[in-house]
């Protein structure tokens, strides 16, 4: 699926409102009749200081100028390219305040909602995407740390034994569902009509609560996290 | 991963524990880290439980553990070590740190 | 102990160091074998505090919650468990409204673990910015060979301030990634020199994304976070809007330049060789960071 018809899928004619420029989506459409701002990775490309800034801009344009309008937050990138001027010049500080921004337009009532609509890898979605109040997946969309052949290039583990201990462990799978069952998408969404309904529904429920770990355990993805953060608050309180 | 138990006669501790238990070194390359912890229930006797990713070696440690237990005074306490390579005399250092810290005057 | 290097001390020493004499409450400490569930499924040793050790003690006669990474097991990274000690820390200081210190060494994520560690570092960072709108002080503590990065490099740029010796470096990708990707002619990871030129506190200072630039010792480690308990930095429209557009000229500065001698000259260091010698606070008395 191109990504005009992607966008078509959410917004509609109101479409035409987002500019891409350098693979990074920025503008203003509507899901329904919601006015929402739009931020986003669109084919796989590479998010660098400059694509950070892109879309942090965007989001101050939102809070300066459009009060209580939900940020809608598109992923579909590799994550960031090895780059030595890139790290000289302070990629992390640039991600830092890309999410600072956000955390500013959630102070300032805006709800963030994120759709992961082809690859969300690693930094690439822990830089933007996966600070949204709800995050969502299309089905087909590549979602998690790395692929098992790149975990085993740099573990040493063989994916012969990654691959079989991922059918027990969905945090070694790579995809959306099992990104699903560790809490990490609060739903997965297949790629049709009803999309933009879907999305709709998404924004009128998000709370700002971060509900990752709970889900995580109820879902048997992740059967520590809930309960070790929940002991640490119980033995800090003593 | 290799993990086995085995308990050893040794003298009570000369001192009594500091604290409620104490931790030595990492689980690093070529390191371990040991964890003392007082078990007055039994007081002449010292429990190990070790955990290592080298299979093969299960005497060489049990003769290491046997030899410190005999010469140290750690009876009344359970040791559970978490190896990934330590050499014979890291290993020695480390419990001997971890009996130390378990003992020593500070808190 | 105070007399050695703070990067070549080992996580629990750090703490003894830095904490008040005898203040240090371990949460969740090393008998309660809270440890990871999968490593022993890769035949991977594991620890007893998961490379993570958190706490409650008194800095400068301050209440803080401390954590430190033991950048020695499985890389300093974060797992399942490691994460969710660091969100429950960050979470019992926002309830409490004290300052979170973090003393950190990490690669990041840790991938034997795949995405829950990174899923809990998601989580983690949403704390920090939980505990900025209590009004609790996040400090990034950055000072070990191992330096913070990828979701670590992340999360230490979301904290208020980041507090930085000589020897820590703040990044997303490390140099051998960097090598692998670029080539040795583009970029040679054994070339240790320019590998911290690139990312170590020092250029980290000057370009303004390190607040504190303090000597590798414990005592000046310990004086320089005291320094920031009592500050905060509550982001804001204001605070933000600056900083886009500091950002931005930074971009538009340097974009072009691939040594980083160049910064450094651009930021009015004339003799690079001495300023490289430089120990820390004269480095940073004398060169003053650029505009953040």
């Amino acid at each position: 699926m191109t990504t005009a018809d992607l966008l078509a899928h959410f917004f509609g004619a109101s479409a035409t409102g987002i500019t891409i420029s350098n693979k990074i989506a920025t503008g203003y459409a509507k899901v329904g009749d919601q006015d929402v701002c739009v931020i986003g990775t669109v084919d796989g490309t590479y998010i660098d200081n400059a694509a950070a800034l892109q879309m942090s801009e965007q989001v101050l344009d939102c809070v300066r100028s459009k009060p209580g309008v939900p940020i809608v937050m598109l992923v579909d990138s590799e994550g960031q390219e090895p780059n030595r001027t890139a790290e000289m010049l302070g990629l992390p500080v640039y991600f830092g305040h890309l999410l600072t921004c956000l955390q500013v337009a959630r102070e300032a009532g805006h709800k963030l909602i994120t759709v992961a609509t082809g690859k969300a890898i690693g930094g690439a979605f822990i830089c933007y995407g996966m600070f949204a109040d709800s995050i969502y997946a299309l089905d087909s969309a590549t979602v998690g740390l790395m692929p098992v052949e790149a975990m085993s290039a740099v573990t040493k583990i063989p994916v012969a034994i990654l691959e079989e201990l991922s059918k027990t462990l969905p945090a070694l799978e790579f995809g959306a569902a099992p990104f699903a069952l560790l809490g990490g998408v609060k739903a997965v969404w297949p790629t049709d009509e009803t999309l933009a309904d879907k999305l709709s529904a998404a924004i009128a429920a998000a709370t700002p609560e971060d509900t990752r770990a709970a889900l995580g355990k109820e879902r048997g993805g992740r059967p520590q996290a809930y309960d070790v953060q929940q002991r640490v608050l119980a033995e800090s309180a003593r | 991963m290799e993990a086995f138990q085995q308990s050893f006669p040794s003298h009570a501790l000369a001192w009594p524990p500091s604290r409620k238990w104490a931790l030595a070194g990492v689980v690093g390359s070529g390191n371990l880290e040991v964890l003392i912890e007082p078990n007055p229930a039994a007081p002449d006797t010292v429990s190990y439980s070790v955990e290592t990713p080298i299979p093969g070696y299960r005497d060489s440690w049990l003769a290491a553990l046997s030899d410190f237990s005999a010469h140290y005074a750690v009876g009344g306490t359970t040791i559970t070590l978490h190896d990934q390579g330590a050499p014979p005399v890291v290993v020695k250092l480390r419990l001997r740190q971890a009996l130390d810290l378990l003992t020593s005057a500070q808190s | 102990m105070s007399l050695t290097p703070y990067h070549e001390l080992k996580a629990r020493e750090r703490i003894a160091v830095i904490a008040d004499a005898g203040s240090f409450r371990e949460i969740l400490p090393p008998p309660e074998r809270v440890m990871s569930t999968y490593l022993p499924k890769l035949g991977i040793p594991v620890s007893f505090d998961d490379g993570l050790a958190i706490g409650h003690a008194t800095i400068g006669g301050k209440p803080v919650y401390l954590a430190a990474q033991v950048g020695q097991f499985v890389g300093g990274s974060v797992g399942e468990v490691h994460s969710a000690k660091l969100v429950g820390l960050l979470k019992s200081a926002a309830r409490d409204k004290i300052p979170c210190v973090f003393l950190i060494e990490s690669g990041g994520v840790r991938l034997h673990e795949g995405s829950s560690g990174e899923i809990g570092i998601a989580e983690a960072i949403r704390a920090v910015f939980s505990c900025r709108a209590a009004g609790a002080t996040t400090l990034a503590v950055i000072g070990s060979d191992i330096g913070a990065y990828g979701g670590m490099g992340i999360l230490s740029s979301c904290c208020d301030f980041r507090l930085m010796t000589e020897h820590g470096r703040l990044g997303i990708s490390g140099p051998i990634v960097i090598e692998k990707w670029m080539g040795k002619q583009a970029f040679d990871s054994a070339n240790r020199a320019l590998v911290w030129k690139t990312s170590g506190g020092k250029t980290r200072y000057v370009l303004g994304d390190a607040d504190l630039l303090v000597n590798d010792s414990a005592d000046s480690v310990r004086a320089g976070i005291i320094s920031f308990l009592s500050k905060s930095a509550k982001p804001d429209l204001a605070m933000v809007e600056a900083r886009q557009a500091s950002l931005e000229a930074r971009l538009e500065k340097f974009g072009q330049i691939s040594d980083p001698d160049e910064i450094w000259k651009t930021c009015g260091i004339t003799d690079i060789a001495a300023a490289s010698l430089a120990e820390a606070e004269d480095f940073a008395k004398s060169f003053h960071p650029q505009n953040s």
